[in-house]
């Protein structure tokens, strides 16, 4: 499987030098090496550490990665060393190299997550901890002075040096086994006691808190930070364990009237929200597609000019679109692998997140459960937020793509995700343990 | 748990299903409209980066390119180029980085090679790793037709005007020329502020050299559209040939008091002239009284057999030539100035073209068309035009009465065009025509257009070769300004197919 991933790579890697240039693009041997070595080494750790853990879960997130890294490569090269093209003037020319780096330190730490953590529920004993870490990252950015966290109008970043790390990526994994490790605590209070009102079951007052406060907390996240989509993600993970723990569809109801609640409030106060709107129901309507539809029209246009197979990489024109390496990457593989390509990613990251809920099924332990059932629908969340909005079936708002944007929090924060995935799945599939007792040997006794 | 945990999982399940329908929404269904976009970047790129296909004139056996694409050196960039500039202008048009008129927005699909016909050979190029090409249209234009059409009007003084010459048996377009023309080479800068500035300055222009007045300009017929009004009182049986006897008195009488007269005041004959005398003297009293007794419809009638009101599409579009529906239109003191096109009439260059032609083509009207066929990048032709009959104008005998009554007009002495396009002023070449001096303007202020429509009878049986239209605006009489126009096409159209 790995190695079908690692070829699939190969041949796209191979596809942009030819497109480009019509040669194999120079730097192929070693950038390929690399990533083949910090795969097969991840291989090698989850067989050794995780041998029961599910074995499509690391080649499709290679896949993923790997398939990022070749289309940042593409970006990178566009206008630059006598290739075709505009420059995309935001991308360093060692973007590649850097994309890189960020899949060893990905890949390292989550080798250490399935080194360190060797059952998930031992993460259980840091909820408390583990929350208020979520929290701090959280509002870190918030915070912060602007010149130390705002790139590209979002305030998520923290910023020293030429060091950046957007914190919220890995407050989300912190907060989720918050989450898992109070509801496991909690949820027979938030599912049995309540009123029926109307035939619906309404929780207590007293149990409503958590849940406004995560309310609170996201639309903090919205004013403060103005990430619409982290606070998107953060609620819909929020109530997606809410609902698991306590199986109650009033919780779901609640959630999502306050998650629509929270739009509508929002959209009336902040300008750039209702703009959004603006922008997803009329992207072409007078001087929106020069003015502020241009990234999403540039988008759409990008992926109709791939149709149905793609212009082929390296042979299309997504540097027009703004930000098409990080947001908007899935635009770029739609215009130059087409529809059967963006088809074949959309099939990928969805076999990665049926892969984490059946673990989630499969495993007994409920802290467990409730955190990779968690973290599997936020990342089948993320995946919906980020490739309708470029798609425009949704507004946009901001998010990465999982593992093929570039940017180095996402990626190790995905990778960190993974190795909780293989971990959990791996105690899902591990077989019963041997009864320690040989009745038949210790019974033996022979006198002599 | 577990029951919560495969309802999340069917959410997941359905969010992935509204990701897939919707790009295949944007990707596959929406994909073309999207391309449509104004602005789209992408499509606008592409269309330079690859050979658009080039155009031809074919219509004197050999192949003279009139639109090409160039690569331009050091670049992956093909850039339109007009090698004969102004005199083909109106037919190829310009394709710049906006917009496109002409043949080159007309048959825009094939000369990008985006129409459907393509698609095969697209499709073998993307196979074969060969580049997109557009397709080559080859139009029915006599080079030598054409030059000299665009010379004779260029030479004409400055008068705005154009010219049409038809081949009357199939309807394929020998010439079409206007005047004054432009430079769509001009037009073909990627420079988008420079294109903008040489835009600005064409269409100021007050002398409207982007207009196609072949087919975008309207101009009252004059005497010429007596042809339609013989054509209706020859088939409605109100005279019987040639010689049968109408009424022309001097001034005729309308019903509204007011008088119509002939040019100059002068006496039709004995005022009871045969109609073929009245026709070559042009005599307007004779006209205006058939057409009251015809009546407005009935001169409708014949002249939507003759091509009018309606546009046609050759594949240029071509406004409608008309007799209109207008207030009072049919009041018969109206409808005498209608029949000798006059009043509301209205025609462009082509439709006079098309006059002559049917009556060439014995009565029979052919749809008129520039492209002969499209050839594929693999030298397939993919489209061939097969001449079609647009109407049945009159009957053969109608035709030949009226053949025989143009006829006169250039060879007997007193005929308007005796001494412009008679045998001595042609060299001996026959050509039968009808003039026409149109007022104009409001109360006929303006100086008078010169109007000439004719053709060359076919010799022994054959079929007639070649019909013009010429209109000069503000030329004066038909006969001086337009005529010589006329024979100057035809001269040059039959010298290089002797």
């Amino acid at each position: 499987m790995l190695g079908f991933a690692l070829a699939v790579v190969l041949f796209a890697y191979s596809a942009v030098g030819l497109g480009l240039k019509g040669k194999l693009p120079p730097g192929l041997p070693v950038q390929l090496l690399v990533f083949a070595v910090l795969m097969l080494a991840a291989h090698l750790v989850v067989r050794r550490f995780a041998p029961h853990a599910d074995p499509l879960l690391l080649p499709l997130a290679g896949l993923l990665n790997g398939l990022g890294l070749v289309m940042i490569y593409r970006l990178v090269q566009s206008g630059r060393n006598g290739n075709h093209g505009l420059q995309v003037t935001d991308m360093s020319t060692s973007a590649t190299t850097t994309q890189l780096l960020y899949t060893g330190i990905g890949i390292l730490a989550m080798v250490a997550v399935i080194l360190l953590i060797s059952e998930a529920r031992v993460l259980q004993r840091y909820t408390y901890t583990l929350g208020a870490l979520g929290l701090v990252l959280f509002a870190l950015p918030a915070l912060l002075p602007a010149s130390h966290s705002v790139v590209n109008g979002a305030k998520v970043w923290i910023i020293f040096g030429g060091f950046s790390v957007e914190p919220g990526e890995f407050a989300r994994l912190a907060l989720a086994v918050f989450f898992a490790g109070y509801l496991v605590a909690k949820r027979d209070a938030l599912a049995l006691a309540g009123n029926r009102v109307l035939g619906v079951d309404l929780p207590r007052a007293r149990d409503l808190g958590p849940v406004l406060l995560a309310w609170a907390a996201s639309l903090m996240i919205l004013i403060f930070e103005t990430d619409v989509g982290a606070s998107a993600l953060f609620f819909g993970m929020f109530i997606a364990m809410l609902y698991i723990a306590t199986q109650r569809t009033s919780w779901l109801l609640l959630g999502v009237l306050l998650f629509l609640a929270g739009s509508w409030l929002t959209a009336l106060l902040f300008h750039h929200v209702m703009e959004r709107f603006t922008i997803w129901l009329h992207p072409f309507q007078g001087s929106n597609p020069t003015g502020i539809a241009f990234q999403p029209v540039q988008a759409l246009e990008g992926m109709a000019f791939g149709g149905l197979f793609g212009t082929g990489l390296g042979q299309g024109q997504p540097y027009h679109t703004p930000l098409v390496q990080s947001d908007f990457i899935f635009s770029a593989f739609g215009e130059e692998l087409g529809l059967v390509g963006v088809m074949a990613l959309l099939l990928v990251f969805g076999l990665l997140v049926q892969r984490g809920l059946r673990a989630a099924l499969a495993v007994k332990d409920p802290f467990s459960k409730l955190l990779v059932g968690g973290l599997s629908f936020v990342l089948a969340l993320q995946v919906f937020v980020i490739v309708g909005g470029v798609s425009g079936l949704i507004p946009l708002t901001g998010v990465t793509t999982p593992l093929l944007s570039q940017g180095g929090s996402s990626l190790v924060a995905s990778w960190i995700l993974i190795g909780l995935l293989i971990r959990v799945s791996d105690s899902a599939r591990k077989p019963a343990p041997q009864p320690i007792q040989d009745e038949g040997m210790t019974q033996v006794v022979r006198a002599a | 748990m577990n029951r919560a945990l495969l309802r999340v999982s069917l959410a997941c399940l359905a969010m992935f299903v509204l990701l897939l329908v919707n790009i295949n929404y944007v990707q596959a269904f929406k994909a073309s409209k999207l391309a449509a976009e104004p602005g789209n970047i992408r499509v606008f790129d592409q269309q330079f980066s690859y050979q658009r296909g080039a155009i031809i004139a074919a219509g004197d056996g050999t192949d003279l390119k009139i639109a090409e694409s160039r690569l331009i050196k050091g670049t992956n960039t093909y850039r339109r180029y007009y090698p004969q500039g102004n005199v083909y202008a109106p037919v190829t048009g310009y394709d710049t980085i906006y917009s496109k008129s002409g043949i080159e927005a007309a048959d825009n699909d094939l000369l990008a090679g985006t129409s459907p016909q393509l698609a095969v050979h697209n499709l073998t190029s993307l196979l074969t790793g060969k580049q997109k090409q557009g397709a080559t249209v080859e139009l029915t234009v006599s080079p030598a037709a054409q030059s000299a059409a665009y010379g004779a009007l260029a030479s004409d003084g400055g008068h705005a005007a154009a010219v049409v010459a038809i081949q009357p048996s199939t309807g394929a377009i020998l010439a079409l020329a206007s005047y004054p023309s432009f430079d769509p080479n001009e037009l073909t800068t990627f420079d988008g502020v420079a294109l903008n500035k040489v835009d600005h300055r064409l269409l100021a222009d007050p002398a409207q050299p982007l207009l196609n007045r072949a087919t975008q300009e309207t101009y009252p017929p004059g005497s010429s559209f007596k042809i339609v009004t013989s054509s209706a009182a020859y088939s409605q049986g109100l005279v019987n040939n040639p010689n049968s006897l109408v009424n022309a008195p001097e001034p005729l009488h309308l019903p509204n008091g007011h008088d119509l007269i002939n040019d100059g005041g002068e006496i039709c004959g004995d005022g009871h002239p045969a109609i073929i005398q009245a026709f070559l003297l042009s005599c307007n009293t004779a006209f205006g009284d058939l057409g009251m007794k015809l009546k407005a419809p009935t001169l409708r009638k014949y002249s939507s057999q003759y091509g009018m009101n309606r546009p046609l599409s050759i594949p240029l579009p071509v406004v409608p030539s008309v007799l209109p529906k207008v207030n009072g239109w049919t009041d018969p003191s109206l409808t005498a100035f209608s029949a000798i096109g006059q009043f509301s009439d209205e025609v462009t260059p082509l439709q006079e073209a098309l006059f002559s032609a049917a009556v060439a083509n014995h009565g029979t009207l052919m749809y008129p068309h520039l492209v002969q066929q499209v050839v594929g990048p693999g030298l397939s032709v993919i489209q061939r035009t097969n001449p079609q009959v647009l109407s049945q104008a009159v009957s053969p005998t109608v035709a030949s009465y009226l053949a025989s009554m143009m006829s006169e007009v250039t060879h007997n002495p007193s005929g308007t065009a005796f001494a412009t396009a008679g045998p001595q002023a042609t060299g001996g070449i026959n050509i039968d025509g009808k003039t026409g001096t149109a007022q104009n303007g409001l109360d006929n202020g303006n100086l008078d257009d010169a109007v000439f429509t004719c053709f060359v009878p076919g010799i022994n049986g054959q079929s007639s070769p070649i019909a013009v239209g010429v209109i000069v605006q503000g030329g004066g009489f038909g006969a001086d300004a337009a005529a010589p126009i006329a024979v100057r096409v035809i001269k040059a159209y039959l010298g290089a197919h002797s």
